[in-house]
């Protein structure tokens, strides 16, 4: 049967090349056929001369593109800018987007926090909109199957024809040109590129620095100190619930740091050895779960862990019911300590070290995204009819213009040009409406979160205003832990479904256990036997997949 | 009986050599749909509703036995014959799942299809007045609160700071997570289903027991019955085909509950005894993207509900009388 389908999808695979080969050339005819008849085009940036060769090379194209070019584009709008705008084609950014692209962008919005529902059901319906931002490497099977499953294009031939930018940025960027790609060395979205290491630690500890101050303790940087420190704010402040986050929030449970402390994380890592390896599978994470469970036990750990979302976390931390947290920079330090300090002007929450076991050592493992996260990158659909509209106007984001544009917004509007940096201007930073920067940003850039851009560093010093949040990547990066982190790999469309089988019951079976591990609903005895089904459900294949695909990623 | 009069008139009126169609199935429906056109009008929407959503889908099925792919379409998917079923039936959640199902079942049964019948019986014995009217209506509520809402309150109202930990601890009780112990998942999920449905349930009874003849209360008083004697005597055996009917509309969904609540207030330390078929196809159908993988579970789902269904209206037919068809 997996013969026959294997057969089967590459013959597909072979039609929807052929497709697409057919449909960007008819699409490239039409377009310097409407040039050519049409040359009082209202563009006025678009000379005539441009469009009669525009398939050409690419040189000779200007922006915006002339003619009229309307694509849809399906993503999860931002639920900081949800507050604002219910489409971001309302938004500053959306609208100058098209203004400068000169493509009529009609956005697509899932409701809140259905994102991956929406996507999959679109998916089903087989009616796709030109082009979707999606966590790609979360298609189940990969990016690989969603080009084999006939859902997405192989952008290679495109990036050629149409995408000079990006294609220059990726020549110049192996690493990030590796990572957006897949082993068969297909690219299948315009990606989201972290533009500096310093972007891509984002998520760590935190900790009420004034608490520490007044007790008289030192910033934590052990495991037993964490729990010293825990027990104190307990005791002596009062706090019912001393470490509370967002558990539900799978990325920030997937990187919470206290597991590395113990070398260890309960998904796939690259381990010394140069494997790939099972994190929840090892007996590092028995050890990390011990004293999980043993902080829940003694109240150290918010005893609705499993329960509570943003609004419930917002609340313990900026009240006083917690002291200690993990989460991003921006979007958890800086809007918990602003609430805060509006009442309580001693509030001080800063960035903890990834703790160890002993004193003095240094961590191994750490937070740490990839090069090319898996986050906002755009890929064009097989029922996109204007390819090159699309292509064209996603490209435009890697352009020096673009770049300024995504990260910075518009010159003498959102930005000024002071000493050859761009500097915010009072509409994002004191913005009059009364917008917090986060607000002010997201309506008027996607610098500050993702999308098809490469995020430019300098958008971070103005972002973070407050001290913790400015020293937070340095603290908490950890200098090996890219070495440690797993890189982009996928499966090939053949292993995948079975891969995606395995995974899926494995994981599921892993989070129930971890929970049960930590509330002390499941004993630790048991650890070995959890194990040993895991392996039961196929997980030694599922490894074998990862390792096999991790020497095809090494050898791009 | 009425049919031979206006058929004969029709073809007296219009041909002569109609007698031989007289008695023609096709003949007599056409006829039929001539003069009581308005009544097929009518019937017309209930007829395209069930064609579109209830029969039409049914081809979709079909998919459980493919590899099925949206972008190759239904036509261009793989069979894969029954590896969908093997794969569920040898997956390590099968047995939970089915235990799971089949338990929140029973109990939403056993104790969620009685309650409406006891509000309803409580209530007739109130007058009519404000006070039967305050009940009704606040009991009514609580139907028309969205599932987000409710799913919502009871997470809050269950963590370890909420309202009902507030009132265990009143009671000299300790403080706990409730959502988060398996033990009491199925407690919180059915008393909450009773509570936002007995009112809208009772509607039913109600309405029942408004035609029940005085006389055979009264006849029942003369004869020296006390109130709990004419409820048991009286009233029960009056409703009780309503019951029945209600009995066995509800066993044919006995294994179909919904995905909604459940994903709304379980989490992986629930999973235990949470996780139910309808969830998991959830879970793996629309966030997996294993689409027949997922029909094929449903269909599983649908053949037990069948099954169930007609041995419920066998014994029915038995012990009561009173049956679907």
């Amino acid at each position: 049967m997996k013969e026959l389908e294997h057969i089967f999808m590459k013959k597909n695979t072979g039609k929807k090349a052929l497709a697409l080969l057919s449909a960007s050339a008819l699409s490239a005819t039409m377009l310097a056929g409407c040039g050519g008849a049409a040359p009082a085009s209202s563009a006025p940036a678009a000379s005539t001369d441009s469009t009669a060769v525009s398939t050409a090379e690419g040189a000779e194209f200007s922006y915006p593109m002339s003619g009229d070019h309307a694509i849809t584009y399906w993503t999860t709008l931002n639920e900081i800018m949800s507050s604002d705008y219910s489409n971001m084609g309302d938004s500053p950014f959306g609208k100058g987007l098209m203004e400068r692209t000169g493509v009529n962008i009609t956005f697509q919005h899932p409701p809140t926090g259905q994102g991956d529902e929406q996507f999959n059901l679109i998916l089903a319906d087989g009616d796709l909109p030109d082009v979707m931002e999606y966590h790609w490497m979360d298609y189940p099977g990969g990016p690989e199957k969603a080009i084999a499953d006939g859902n997405i294009l192989a952008l290679n031939d495109i990036i050629d024809q149409y995408c000079p930018n990006l294609k220059a940025y990726l020549a110049a960027n192996p690493e990030a040109d590796r990572q957006a790609k897949t082993d068969d060395g297909n690219y299948y979205m315009f990606p989201f590129i972290r533009g500096d290491d310093a972007l891509r630690v984002t998520i760590g500890l935190m900790i009420r620095q004034d608490w520490l101050t007044e007790l008289g303790l030192e910033m934590p940087t052990t495991m037993d100190e964490w729990h010293d420190v825990l027990t104190a704010f307990k005791e002596k402040k009062g706090a019912a619930a001393p470490f509370c986050y967002e558990y539900k929030m799978g990325s920030l449970t997937d990187v919470l740091p206290f597991q590395f402390a113990y070398n260890t994380t309960k998904k796939f890592y690259v381990g010394d050895d140069g494997m790939v390896h099972f994190g929840a599978a090892e007996q590092n994470f028995k050890d990390f779960l011990t004293t999980m469970h043993q902080w829940y036990s003694e109240g150290l750990i918010d005893a609705d862990i499993a329960t509570q979302e943003f609004d419930q976390v917002s609340a313990k931390m900026s009240n006083g019911t917690a002291g200690a947290s993990c989460g991003w920079a921006g979007s958890r330090m800086g809007v918990w300590s602003n609430a805060a300090l509006a009442t309580d002007p001693n509030y001080d929450l800063e960035p903890c070290p990834v703790p160890t076991l002993n004193k003095g050592e240094t961590a191994k493992m750490g937070p740490i995204e990839n090069v090319v996260p898996n986050q906002g990158g755009v890929a064009i659909t097989t029922s996109c009819k204007d390819i090159e509209a699309a292509a064209r106007m996603l490209d435009w984001a890697y352009s020096d213009e673009g770049h300024m544009y995504y990260n910075f917004g518009v010159e003498g509007v959102s930005y000024n040009m002071e000493n050859g940096e761009p500097v915010y201007t009072d509409l994002i930073l004191k913005n009059p409406d009364g917008k917090s920067i986060a607000n002010a940003m997201v309506d008027n850039i996607r610098g500050n979160y993702n999308g098809p851009f490469v995020q430019d560093v300098r958008y971070l010093s103005q972002y973070y205003t407050l001290a913790g949040q400015k020293v937070s990547n340095a603290t908490w990066l950890v200098k090996s832990a890219a070495k440690y982190a797993l890189p982009p790999i996928t499966p090939t469309a053949e292993e995948s479904e079975q891969f995606a089988a395995i995974m899926n019951e494995v994981n599921t079976y892993r989070d129930e256990m971890i929970l049960k591990y930590i509330l002390g609903t499941e004993n630790l005895d048991t650890f070995d036997d959890f194990v040993a089904t895991m392996n039961s459900m196929g997980l030694d294949k599922a490894l074998e997949i990862e390792n096999a695909a991790l020497t095809r990623y090494n050898a791009r | 009986m009425k049919q031979a009069t206006p058929e004969a008139l029709a073809t007296a009126t219009k041909t002569a050599k109609a007698p031989k169609h007289l008695h023609s199935f096709g003949y007599r429906a056409r006829k039929d749909m001539q003069r009581n056109w308005e009544l097929y009008l009518l019937v017309l929407p209930v007829l395209i509703f069930y064609f579109l959503f209830c029969y039409k889908p049914m081809y979709g099925a079909l998919i459980a036995f493919q590899n099925y792919k949206p972008a190759l379409g239904f036509a261009g998917s793989p069979w894969v014959g029954f590896d969908n079923f093997i794969r569920f039936f040898t997956s390590p959640f099968f047995g939970r799942l089915v235990k799971n199902t089949l338990f929140l079942s029973f109990e939403l049964l056993i104790f969620g299809f009685p309650a409406p019948i006891i509000l309803a019986l409580l209530l007739n014995e109130l007058h009519a007045g404000p006070f039967k009217k305050t009940i009704q209506t606040v009991t009514y509520l609580p139907h028309f609160i969205s599932i987000i809402v409710v799913a919502g309150m009871l997470t809050d109202f269950c963590m370890s700071t909420g309202l009902i930990n507030d009132i265990i601890v009143f009671f000299g009780g300790a403080r706990s997570p409730l959502l988060q112990n398996p033990a009491l998942y199925r407690t919180i999920y059915i008393l909450s289903d009773i509570w936002q449905q007995i009112g809208w349930g009772s509607i039913i009874y109600l309405s029942a027991l408004s035609g029940v003849d005085a006389q055979l209360y009264d006849a029942a008083s003369i004869d020296g019955a006390g109130r709990f004697q004419k409820l048991l005597n009286v009233t029960l055996p009056s409703i009780m085909p309503t019951i029945v009917i209600m009995f066995i509309l509800r066993i044919g969904s006995l294994m179909s509950i919904g995905y909604e609540k459940t994903i709304l207030l379980y989490n992986p330390s629930t999973y235990e005894t949470a996780d139910i078929i309808s969830s998991y196809v959830y879970r793996v159908g629309i966030l997996e993207q294993g689409w027949s993988y997922s029909t094929a579970i449903g269909l599983f789902n649908s053949v037990v509900n069948l099954i169930l269904l007609l041995i419920a209206n066998r014994l029915s037919k038995k012990l009561t009388e009173t049956s679907l068809w």
